[in-house]
C-alpha cells in the first residue's frame, strides 16, 4: 500500500504528471504575458501542450556523426534530473515528497542538470550552431550557478538548516525578502539565466546561431528539453517563493506567490534586450557574486550577534 | 561654387589624360581617356578630393563595333564626372582600381562577370553575383547573348556548399545565409570565428537573381516602369521614381509641380516605412523584441497611408512616366495628418528609447564604430554615411524633382556607431515628417501628367535620387527607340558592403547580425541582374515563358 501511494505521489500527483502539466500551463502563462506587453495576441491555453504532442508525433531526425545514445539519452537525463529534484521542493505548496538534511544542495545540482545536458547535447552533434550554443550555454551556467547558490544558500542560514521542508516551515513566519532583499533579485535573476530567457538567451540567440545547442534536435528528444525546462520552471519558482516570499503551505500561496513570480519575470524578459556572453558573465560577477557575497557576509555576522 | 565651376575643376584635373570631353547635360562632363591612364586620372580625382566614386556602368556597344565601354561615374555634389574608356571586346583589360577606392572591387566584379572586363590588379575570381555553374566566357549583359548559351540543364551542377566543419584548433567557419533566421534576404556570408572572435569576413551575393538589367532592354519603356518597381519590395516607388526622372529628362519633358511634390510625398512615406522596418530588425538582432513588435505594429499606420492614397501596400505603382497615377484627397490629406502626428509622437519615443535605454545601448554604443575618413575611404551612402559625419544626401546636394520646393534638412552624428545609425535614420524621419506635412499643406494645384512620347529620344543620362539606403543611380541609354539600349542601376546596398566585411573582423559573433542590419542591406537590390531562374529548378526561363507561368498559376 505504501508503495502505491509512493508510486502515485512520483508518478501522477504531486510529482510527475501533474507537474509536467502545470508546467506547461506556466509556460503558456508566460508566452501569452510576454505577447500581451509587446502588443502581439498571443498563444491561446493549449499550445504548450499542442506543441508538445505534436514534436513527439513527428520523426526525430539523428544525425550521423553523433554518438546515438547520448544523442537519446540526454533529454531523457534532463528531464530526469528536473523531475527528480521536484521531490524535494514543497511542490504546489503541498510537503515535499521526500526529504533529508541537505537536499538543498542536492535540489540545485540537480537543476543544473538540464543545462549541462544541453551542453554535452550541443558538443555531441558537433554542428557549427551547435558547438557555440553549448560552449556558450556551459560558459553562462558556470557564470549564473555560485551565486544563486549563495542566493539559496542566505535563507538556509538564517533557518539553521539545510533541509528544504525546514526551511520552508521557518520561513512561513519569516519574509526573507525584507531581510535579504540582494538575494531574493540574484535568485530570481539566476533562475532566468538557468532557463534561458532574454536576456540571458545568448546561448540560443537565434539571429546569430539558429537554435544553439538544440538546433539538431527535433521530434521527441527536442520536446523532452522542453518539458525539462517548464518543469524547470515550477520547481525554481517554487524554491524562491518558499525562500523568500514566506514560503508555501498550500495549494493557493503557491499559486499566488509563484505567479507574481512569473509575472516580474515575463516584465524583466520584455523590457530587457539580450546581453551579448561576455556581459553576462560580467554582469554575474561583477556584481551578482560580490552583492550576494556581501550579504550573506552580513547575515553570518547578524547570525553570529544575535547568538 | 556652381557646377560649371566644379566641372571645369574636374577638367582641369583630368586634363593630362584627356582626349576628348563630352558635356552630355549641364551637370555632367564626360572625359574620354584610354585605359593605361585610368589609374592616374582616378589617382587625381581622389587625392584632389573630387567627389567620390558612385558607379562604373558598362556598356556593350553591340556587335559590329566589337567595343566595350566602362564609364567610371564620380559624383561631386550635382556635378558627375565621367571617366570613359573604350576597348575592344576580345581585348578589354582595364587596370584594378580597388586598392584606391575599395568599394570599385564590387563594381569591377559585376563588370567582370557581367560583360567580360577583365581587371589586372583585382585577383578575385569567385563569383559575386552570378552562380558557380554558369558556363565560363558566356556573360549575359554582352548584346549577343541569348539563352542557349547558358550551359543546358544536364550539365549544371548545384553551387558549392561552404565548407563543413573546423578549419583548425578553436577556428571554424559561421556560416550566415542563405538561409539563416538573422537574414530575411538570401545572401551568405562566411565567418570565420575563433571562440567568439571574428577573424576573417567573406560574402556571396546573387541567390535571387532575375534578370531584370537585361530584360528592361526587351521591354518598352513603359513596361520597365514596373519592372524596376519590383527590384525592391521596400523602396519601390525609388527605383520607379528614379528611372521616370532619368526618362523624362531625355525626353525633356517637365512633369507638373502637383505630380511632383506627390512623388516626394510618397518617397517621404516609404522612407517611413522603410526606416521603421529597420529599426524593427535591428532591435530583434540584438534581441529587443519589445521594440521590434511595436516598431513594426506603428508601420501599418504607414502601410495603411501608402495603401489609402495609391491602392497597394508593397509595390505603390504610383508613378507614371510624364506624371503620377494618383492624387492626393481632402480625405487623404486628413489621414496623412493625422498618422503623420501619431507617427512623430512614436519615433520620438523611440529615439528616446535607442537613446537611453541601458541594456540597448550595451548592443549599439561604440560597436562597429565607422570614422568619417574611414566611411570616406568605404565610399558608404546614405544613413550609414551620415552616421558618420559625411553630409552626402542626393536630397540636398543635387535636389531633383519637389525637393527644390519642399525642402529637407540633412542629419547627420559623428561618432558612426550603430547608436548613432539609429539615430540618424530616426531623425531623419522626424524631418520627413515635417516635410511631408507642409507639402499636404500646400500642395500645388495643377494636372498630375504630361504628355510622353512612346519613343524616347536618343542619349545618356544619369538619374540620382536618396533612397532610404542612400544615393541610388540610373543610368539610361536610349537610342531613340521604344525600348532602352541599356539600363544600368547601382543600389546603395551595394556600396555599403565593404563596411560590414572589414568591420566585423576582430568583433564578437553576437555583434555581427546588429553589424549587417547596421546598414541596412538590401539583398532584392543587389540581385537583379541576369537570368530568370525559376526556383527549385536548374533551368533558365524565358520572360515568355515566365509570363506564361505567371498567368497560368493565377488562372488556378
Amino acid at each position: 500500500m505504501n508503495t502505491l501511494t509512493s508510486l502515485f505521489t512520483i508518478l501522477i500527483f504531486p510529482a510527475g504528471l501533474t507537474l509536467v502539466l502545470v508546467g506547461m500551463l506556466y509556460e503558456w502563462i508566460d508566452r501569452k504575458l510576454v505577447a500581451r506587453f509587446q502588443n502581439r495576441v498571443g498563444p491561446r491555453w493549449f499550445q504548450p501542450f499542442a506543441d508538445a504532442l505534436k514534436l513527439f508525433a513527428k520523426e526525430q531526425i539523428t544525425p550521423e556523426i553523433v554518438n546515438p545514445y547520448l544523442f537519446f539519452g540526454l533529454p531523457i537525463a534532463a528531464l530526469a534530473g528536473a523531475l527528480t529534484a521536484a521531490l524535494y521542493v514543497p511542490l504546489l505548496g503541498l510537503n515535499p515528497a521526500s526529504n533529508f538534511p541537505g537536499d538543498l544542495i542536492v535540489t540545485i545540482y540537480l537543476l543544473s542538470l538540464p543545462t549541462m545536458c544541453v551542453g554535452l547535447a550541443g558538443w555531441n552533434t558537433s554542428g557549427r550552431f551547435s558547438l557555440i550554443g553549448a560552449t556558450r550555454a556551459l560558459t553562462q551556467l558556470f557564470a549564473y550557478e555560485a551565486p544563486f547558490l549563495l542566493a539559496m544558500l542566505g535563507p538556509a542560514l538564517v533557518a539553521g538548516s539545510w533541509q528544504i521542508n525546514t526551511i520552508n516551515s521557518y520561513t512561513q513566519n519569516h519574509w526573507v525578502i525584507f531581510t535579504q532583499p540582494i538575494g531574493f533579485i540574484v535568485a530570481l535573476i539566476g533562475l532566468m539565466g538557468k532557463l534561458e530567457l532574454p536576456p540571458f538567451d545568448a546561448p540560443e540567440a537565434e539571429t546569430e546561431i539558429v537554435a544553439g545547442a538544440l538546433t539538431e534536435y527535433s521530434g521527441r528528444g527536442l520536446a523532452l528539453f522542453k518539458i525539462g525546462k517548464s518543469v524547470e520552471l515550477i520547481v525554481g519558482l517554487s524554491l524562491i517563493s518558499s525562500f523568500y516570499l514566506g514560503g508555501l503551505n498550500g495549494i493557493p500561496s503557491f499559486l499566488l506567490k509563484s505567479l507574481t513570480l512569473l509575472l516580474i519575470m515575463s516584465m524583466f524578459q520584455v523590457l530587457l534586450t539580450r546581453l551579448r556572453i561576455d556581459q553576462t558573465v560580467g554582469l554575474w560577477w561583477r556584481f551578482g557574486a560580490i552583492l550576494v557575497l556581501a550579504q550573506l557576509v552580513v547575515t553570518i555576522l547578524w547570525k553570529g550577534f544575535s547568538l | 561654387m556652381n557646377i560649371e565651376q566644379v566641372l571645369a575643376q574636374a577638367e582641369q584635373l583630368l586634363a593630362a589624360w584627356n582626349k576628348e570631353t563630352i558635356h552630355p547635360e549641364s551637370n555632367r562632363l564626360d572625359v574620354v581617356i584610354v585605359a593605361d591612364d585610368l589609374r592616374a586620372a582616378v589617382i587625381a580625382l581622389h587625392d584632389a578630393h573630387w567627389g567620390y566614386l558612385s558607379a562604373i556602368t558598362g556598356l556593350d556597344l553591340g556587335t559590329a563595333s566589337a567595343q566595350l565601354e566602362a564609364l567610371y561615374h564620380f559624383c561631386n555634389g550635382p556635378a558627375v564626372a565621367s571617366l570613359r574608356v573604350r576597348l575592344p571586346r576580345d581585348q578589354a583589360i582595364l587596370p584594378s582600381i580597388a586598392d584606391i577606392i575599395p568599394p570599385a572591387s564590387f563594381f569591377e566584379r559585376e563588370l567582370q562577370e557581367m560583360l567580360g572586363f577583365t581587371f589586372s590588379g583585382l585577383n578575385i575570381s569567385a563569383r559575386l553575383f552570378l552562380s558557380d555553374d554558369w558556363p565560363e566566357n558566356v556573360y549575359p549583359l554582352r548584346a549577343d547573348f541569348t539563352l542557349d548559351q547558358a550551359a543546358p540543364v544536364a550539365v549544371r551542377q548545384p553551387d558549392k556548399l561552404p565548407e563543413q566543419g573546423f578549419v583548425g584548433g578553436n577556428t571554424f567557419v559561421i556560416p550566415i545565409g542563405p538561409q539563416h533566421p538573422a537574414l530575411k534576404e538570401p545572401g551568405h556570408f562566411e565567418f570565420t570565428v575563433d571562440g567568439e572572435i571574428v577573424t576573417a569576413a567573406r560574402m556571396r551575393l546573387g541567390y535571387a537573381h532575375r534578370g531584370i538589367e537585361k530584360a528592361a532592354e526587351s521591354r518598352n519603356w513603359i513596361q520597365n516602369l514596373y519592372l524596376f518597381e519590383r527590384i525592391c519590395g521596400i523602396c519601390s516607388h525609388t527605383h520607379a521614381m528614379a528611372y521616370s526622372i532619368g526618362v523624362e529628362k531625355l525626353a525633356q519633358v517637365e512633369i507638373p509641380a502637383r505630380a511632383q511634390a506627390i512623388r516626394e510625398l510618397v518617397a517621404g512615406l516609404e522612407r517611413i516605412h522603410s526606416h521603421l522596418l529597420w529599426l524593427g530588425v535591428t532591435a530583434h538582432e540584438a534581441g529587443f523584441d519589445t521594440l521590434f513588435m511595436y516598431s513594426w505594429r506603428d508601420r501599418e499606420t504607414v502601410m495603411n497611408l501608402l495603401e489609402q492614397i495609391t491602392g497597394n501596400r508593397v509595390n505603390y505603382s504610383a508613378n507614371l512616366l510624364g506624371g503620377v497615377k494618383c492624387d492626393i484627397g481632402l480625405e487623404q490629406a486628413k489621414a496623412i495628418k493625422e498618422g503623420i502626428t501619431y507617427l512623430e509622437t512614436r519615433i520620438r519615443h523611440y529615439l528616446e528609447v535607442v537613446t537611453t535605454d541601458t541594456m540597448f545601448l550595451n548592443r549599439t554604443r561604440n560597436i562597429g564604430t565607422i570614422t568619417f575618413a574611414e566611411a570616406e575611404n568605404f565610399g558608404l551612402l546614405g544613413p550609414t554615411a551620415r552616421a558618420s559625419g559625411i553630409t552626402r544626401d542626393v536630397r540636398i546636394e543635387a535636389p531633383y524633382g519637389a525637393y527644390t520646393r519642399f525642402p529637407v534638412s540633412v542629419v547627420t552624428e559623428t561618432k558612426g556607431d550603430l547608436e548613432a545609425r539609429c539615430v540618424v535614420r530616426l531623425k531623419e524621419l522626424l524631418v520627413t515628417c515635417l516635410a511631408i506635412r507642409t507639402i499636404v499643406d500646400n500642395l500645388p494645384e495643377g494636372p498630375l501628367t504630361a504628355r510622353m512620347p512612346r519613343k524616347i529620344p536618343a542619349g545618356e543620362t544619369i538619374s540620382r535620387i536618396e533612397a532610404p539606403r542612400g544615393e541610388l543611380l540610373y543610368f539610361i541609354k536610349s537610342n531613340g527607340g521604344e525600348t532602352p539600349a541599356r539600363v544600368h542601376i547601382r543600389t546603395p546596398s551595394l556600396c555599403n558592403w565593404v563596411s560590414v566585411l572589414e568591420k566585423a573582423v576582430g568583433r564578437q559573433l553576437a555583434d555581427v547580425p546588429m553589424l549587417i542590419a547596421g546598414m541596412d542591406p538590401c539583398f532584392s537590390c543587389n540581385d537583379r541582374v541576369v537570368t530568370v531562374r525559376h526556383t527549385g529548378s536548374n533551368e533558365n526561363w524565358s520572360w515568355k515563358q515566365l509570363r506564361e507561368y505567371g498567368i497560368e498559376y493565377y488562372k488556378r
